[in-house]
């Protein structure tokens, strides 16, 4: 099939940018969506022309390294799909697709549809960790833990902090990733010596990093590739104003 | 973490927007009641009687004022926030993606609320302020010695222009609008979001606050318009 | 002959016996001592975090935006630990065994019992960090068996255990950069190690960014830079996985050991057309309910369903009848290949054969309406309940593959073929994790240490985070207490600035060839050659012509490649192309260390070594580790590690 490409091409973090169109012709459908822009780079490479410039690493669904905002969604159309497992059977011949890179003043634009997420590392850093030093554990079945519990630590630990829940908010908030750590965090027993700090101060950091705050629209669980529930924000919000209420200091 | 920065957080703002609109739905929901007496056929007792206690009462004042103050409260940090949102991306995208990731009246929040303020204010303006500074404003009594301003009247008159009952019902659709996704969204800043109980907080959300207490708003002009053919 | 430094006494005590007579660094002077980590997977995030937490000042390098891209998260399966908790009779010997018997008698008995002492405290520390394992109903951990091991050991994370090992392992060293006793170096790649007196003292790395070559000095310089799979261009690997740190080191001294070491995983979805980027894994679980057949026919074109049950060929089956469909990696991938190449293959490519799950569906089925105790079930409905049965334990499997081919699995069988997903092979390190250059260390997938000539399922993120969390704090003492009177050495000091000049010196010559083909033109050409000839099976002619093909690939490379943009600027290609001209190189190595080789061990697979068509291995001649040391282009040095087995006899695998 052939297909209109619109990419979003910004030469550096202080550029304007603009968009600029490509058409491709014979694009298999068992294409993935980055193998497409594979084919568009060694072309634009051949013609002696300036590659796009994508962020991508495993291409398999797991890293969060890829983030493209594919005609007005985070990872493209299909559900709890990133972007590298995005196959073009999704699309029809003569299709136009719009590709942006993610959009958030937290997460600028380093270059063409990359930006930079570090945003999150520095949330991670204000909290988003467990106290233990190597060698200070004991032994790993001395607490046993409700399996209920572990399985929802699980599915918030899922998160593979690719930025979809910010690029899909219409708010840029980040409420959906930080609240999959805390929660993580907050339902199992390890996680309870530094709870109401960790709460208080991923939370504070997530505002100084520039993210929007939540309305609750429900658009990052929405577009989340690991599916990761809203009731992650209700648990966020309780550990939030919990531990606001009741801290001393 | 001190109260100062706890409500200067994006959560703890939110908790405060939350906590004001929960004490305007339970307004929204007493202000109903008491109106719901503009129905009734007996020239404007009931409705004046309530409306003279509203305004003299001292407490009822007390909480009157606060009221307004709550919804200040309310306007100005939803504000606050929704500029803060505004302002956390810079950059707009070209393609959005309407309803596909979120409801329509989630995304609305502001401008329903918007639209609410602007209803609040003509709303104050006509009503309240007649009520208690209006200087042509009727007396009633029922037969008692006790005479009573006749907003029952001022009402009356009011909706009898199609004009008004336009505004009033546009108004009420805006509350409508705004609350089918406010008392959940309020409930979910709260933290309270529990298989269990969701089924109940949407129905209350969207059924009670959402429709049933606008329509019950909306149907008194309406229903006054039409008494006078 | 190599000395790989291996503690004196009984096997048991090696370990415990060199931990308490290592020399230490007080916690003054660990202040004092600055120590790289490149690359932040399992090995490098978790060595990084010990060696904060141990007072040393640490810097991490990766080329991701962020330390949790490494890809240590896309392990799937498991990770092993002698617990015993399943009381079924595991033990450290018997992990230290399976594991030296699994990598076919070419792995050190030192590493490997130390790999299984500490693989429960593993285990213990991850789950401190918050690590979610799956769980029993009683709250207790959960154990399944993995690679055809007799005993449940490996502990899991529904399909994502490298994920949250990774997350773990990410947020203690999150934690020490809050500390500030971290620094992060993100979108950074390594592109020289800098020697001092013959002692590694630092790294040239490019700000991937802003294009600036920056100099860093290290008292110590860790690789932890993962495996080269990616020399085969398709590989279950990610796309940025490359050997670049590696081959630098190589190249300034450090030997690499045994690199034709290479594991090709069986179940990998197959190539649909030249487009393909990437192959993804199948968990090897898969096979523990699937068929695998082939129709009997050559060049059979009829769909699946219509070839009746007799025209099938359950290959596996039929050749390994007591391991049947479970035979190890190695075993499945060879036996894949052998049907494809003698005609037997499936689907437009016919280079894949068929993974069925209609009987196991039926099977399930039957067991549900037993279950129920239902009677006169109608056969599609025992399909229906054997369905969801399956779709409860492999749901996630099935929906990928359906994502990625288009086709639904439950309705017809899956295509699957071998695919490169590990490399055995890296640089050559001592006990102390140490390589043959005083003061660089590598850890995890990027040495060669502890799984031989095959890895068994499971065992690599153990590996990674042995090295990582309970050898290099220990071993990196010992070096460094001799060290804690070196003041930091300026980076304006010569060996910095000529090592500085030679990488922007490759730099600068890619972007000046302007030539006609892009990386990848080459990547492929590569990999195509290495696929071919040094891919699942090897032979001395086809290896001979390979390192010819590799060498005129080379030359080709350095005439024409094309690489657009600048140096100082964000340009991936510019980056992709510095991978592949040591991928170039690397490849050659292997060639040359297969050949040398002559023997069929593990993952090496010598068409002239072979009994009855299965593997023979040589210990007469072969039980050695082949430790290469670079000589100059196309020139290499070997020297040999003998391997010594004290408890461990070497015997024939047998899966007949």
């Amino acid at each position: 099939m052939n297909l209109t490409l619109k990419v979003w091409r910004q030469k550096n973090a202080s550029d304007a940018g603009h968009f600029e169109s490509f058409q491709v012709a014979d694009v298999s459908k068992d294409m993935s969506f980055l193998e497409l822009f594979d084919i568009l780079n060694e072309r634009l490479i051949n013609e002696g022309k300036e590659p796009v410039a994508f962020d991508h690493d495993c291409r398999e669904g797991i890293c969060g390294m890829c983030s493209m905002y594919i005609n007005g969604r985070a990872h493209g159309p299909w559900d709890e799909t990133t972007t590298c497992q995005l196959h073009m059977r999704a699309y029809n011949d003569g299709d136009t697709i719009t590709v942006e890179p993610w959009r958030a003043g937290a997460f600028p634009v380093i270059k063409d549809l990359t930006v930079d997420r570090r945003s999150f590392d520095r949330i991670i850093e204000a909290g988003g960790y467990i106290s233990v030093n190597t060698g200070n554990a004991v032994d790993a079945n001395a607490i046993p833990i409700n399996k209920t519990d572990a399985d929802a630590a699980f599915a918030a630990a899922a998160c593979i902090g690719c930025g979809a829940c910010v690029a899909a908010c219409k708010n840029s908030s980040a409420m959906l990733f930080v609240s999959a750590k805390v929660s993580q965090l907050a339902l199992l027993p390890q996680g309870q010596p530094e709870r109401k700090e960790r709460a208080l101060n991923m939370v504070a950091q997530m505002d100084k990093e520039g993210f929007g705050s939540c309305t609750n629209t429900g658009a990052c669980e929405a577009e989340c590739p690991k599916g990761i529930s809203l009731t992650n924000i209700a648990r966020l919000n309780r550990e939030f104003i919990g531990a606001g209420f009741s801290k001393e200091d | 973490m001190k109260w100062s920065q706890f409500f200067n957080t994006s959560i703890g703002k939110k908790l405060l927007v939350g906590a004001t609109g929960f004490f305007l739905c339970s307004f929204v929901i007493v202000h109903l009641a008491g109106n719901i007496s503009l129905l009734y056929n007996d020239e404007g007792h009931a409705f004046n009687t309530y409306a003279t206690f509203m305004s003299h009462n001292g407490l009822i004042q007390f909480i009157a004022w606060g009221l307004k103050v709550v919804i200040l409260l309310h306007a100005i940090l939803a504000l606050q926030l929704t500029f803060k949102n505004l302002a956390a991306r810079p950059v707009k995208y070209a393609v959005k993606p309407g309803n596909k990731t979120s409801s329509w009246f989630s995304r609305q929040m502001a401008m329903m609320g918007s639209i609410l303020f602007i209803f609040l204010v003509v709303h104050l303006a006509q009503f309240w302020w007649a009520m208690h500074y209006g200087v042509d404003v009727p007396t009633a009594s029922y037969g008692g010695t006790e005479e009573y301003r006749d907003l029952y009247l001022v009402v009356q008159q009011a909706f009898t222009h199609e004009y008004n009952v336009i505004i009033y019902v546009i108004g009420m659709i805006g509350l409508s609008f705004h609350l089918i996704h406010g008392f959940k969204s309020a409930c979910q800043t709260f933290g309270l979001n529990h298989k269990k109980y969701n089924g109940i907080i949407n129905f209350i959300g969207v059924w009670f606050f959402g429709i049933l207490i606008p329509a019950g708003f909306a149907l008194i002009p309406v229903v006054i318009f039409f008494k006078q053919y | 002959m190599l000395n790989a430094k291996i503690p004196a006494g009984p096997l048991e005590t090696k370990w415990s016996k060199y931990k308490s007579t290592v020399k230490l660094v007080n916690p003054a002077n660990k202040r004092k001592i600055e120590v790289i980590v490149v690359g932040t997977g399992l090995a490098g995030a978790s060595a990084a975090a010990s060696l904060a937490e141990l007072g040393y000042k640490v810097k991490a390098f990766y080329f991701q935006d962020s330390p949790r891209r490494a890809h240590s998260i896309a392990a799937q399966g498991g990770i092993n630990a002698a617990k015993n908790y399943q009381n079924d009779g595991d033990s450290v010997f018997r992990l230290f065994y399976d594991t030296v018997k699994g990598g076919d008698y070419r792995a050190r008995e030192g590493n490997v019992h130390r790999l299984a002492e500490v693989s429960a405290a593993i285990i213990d520390q991850c789950v401190a960090q918050g690590v979610p394992f799956a769980r029993e109903y009683g709250g207790l951990l959960s154990n399944r068996s993995f690679g055809g091991t007799q005993v449940q050991r490996t502990f899991y994370a529904a399909g994502q255990t490298g994920q949250q090992l990774l997350l773990g392992a990410y947020s203690a060293l999150q934690r020490q950069v809050a500390l500030g006793n971290v620094t992060l170096y993100s979108r950074h790649e390594m592109l020289e190690v800098v020697k001092v007196d013959g002692k590694a003292r630092g790294i040239i790395a490019r700000d991937l960014i802003s294009g600036k070559i920056e100099r860093h000095f290290g008292h110590a310089v860790l690789l932890c830079t993962g495996g080269y799979g990616n020399v085969f261009y398709l590989s279950t690997n990610a796309m940025g996985s490359n050997v670049t740190a590696a081959w630098k080191a190589h190249k300034q001294g450090a030997f690499f050991g045994n690199p034709c070491f290479t594991q090709i995983h069986p179940t990998c979805i197959p190539v649909s057309g030249d487009h393909q980027s990437k192959l993804t894994l199948m968990s090897e679980s898969l096979r523990n309910d699937g068929r695998i057949w082939v129709p009997k026919k050559q060049n059979d074109n009829r769909k699946a369903s219509d070839i009746p049950e007799d025209e099938r060929d359950y290959y596996l089956e039929r050749r390994y009848p007591a391991f049947g469909n479970l035979v190890p990696r190695d075993v499945a991938s060879r036996a894949a290949k052998e049907r494809c190449d003698a005609g037997y293959g499936v689907g437009a490519s016919k280079l894949a054969v068929y993974l069925d799950y209609a009987e196991a569906i039926e099977r399930y089925g039957k067991i549900e309406v037993g279950k129920r105790g239902l009677t006169n079930v109608p056969k599609d409905e025992i399909i229906r309940m054997g369905k969801e049965v399956v779709k409860e334990k492999y749901g996630n499997l099935f929906d990928m593959y359906a994502k990625i081919t288009g086709e639904n699995p439950y309705e017809t069988p899956m295509r699957i073929y071998p695919a490169v997903h590990y490399t055995m092979g890296g640089l050559w390190v001592d006990y102390e994790l140490m390589t043959t250059i005083p003061g660089l260390y590598c850890l995890g997938e990027a040495n060669f240490s502890d799984h031989g000539a095959n890895r068994l399922g499971a065992s690599a993120l153990m590996q990674g985070l042995a090295d990582g969390y309970f050898v290099i704090p220990y071993t990196i003492g010992n070096y460094l207490a001799d060290d804690i009177q070196t003041k930091a050495i300026s980076t304006d000091h010569p060996a910095f600035v000529e090592a500085e000049n030679s990488a922007k010196a490759i730099l600068e010559k890619f972007i000046n060839i302007k030539g006609k083909h892009s990386v990848d033109h080459f990547h492929k050409a590569l990999g195509k050659i290495m696929w071919d000839k040094c891919g699942m099976a090897r032979n001395e002619q086809g290896l001979k012509e390979a390192i010819e093909e590799i060498k005129a690939l080379r030359e080709e490379f350095w005439k024409d490649v094309r690489v657009p943009g600048t140096l100082d600027e964000f340009n991936p290609e510019l980056e992709k192309a510095g991978r592949v001209a040591d991928f170039l190189e690397l490849g050659e190595l292997m060639c040359i260390d297969a050949l040398n080789r002559r023997e069929s061990c593990g993952g090496h697979f010598r068409e002239e070594s072979t009994d009855e068509g299965e593997a023979l291995r040589d210990d007469d001649n072969f039980a050695y580790v082949a430790a290469w040391e670079f000589k100059g282009q196309s020139n290499y040095e070997l020297h040999k590690e003998e391997l010594v087995f004290e408890i461990v006899h070497p015997s024939k695998r047998n899966y007949k």
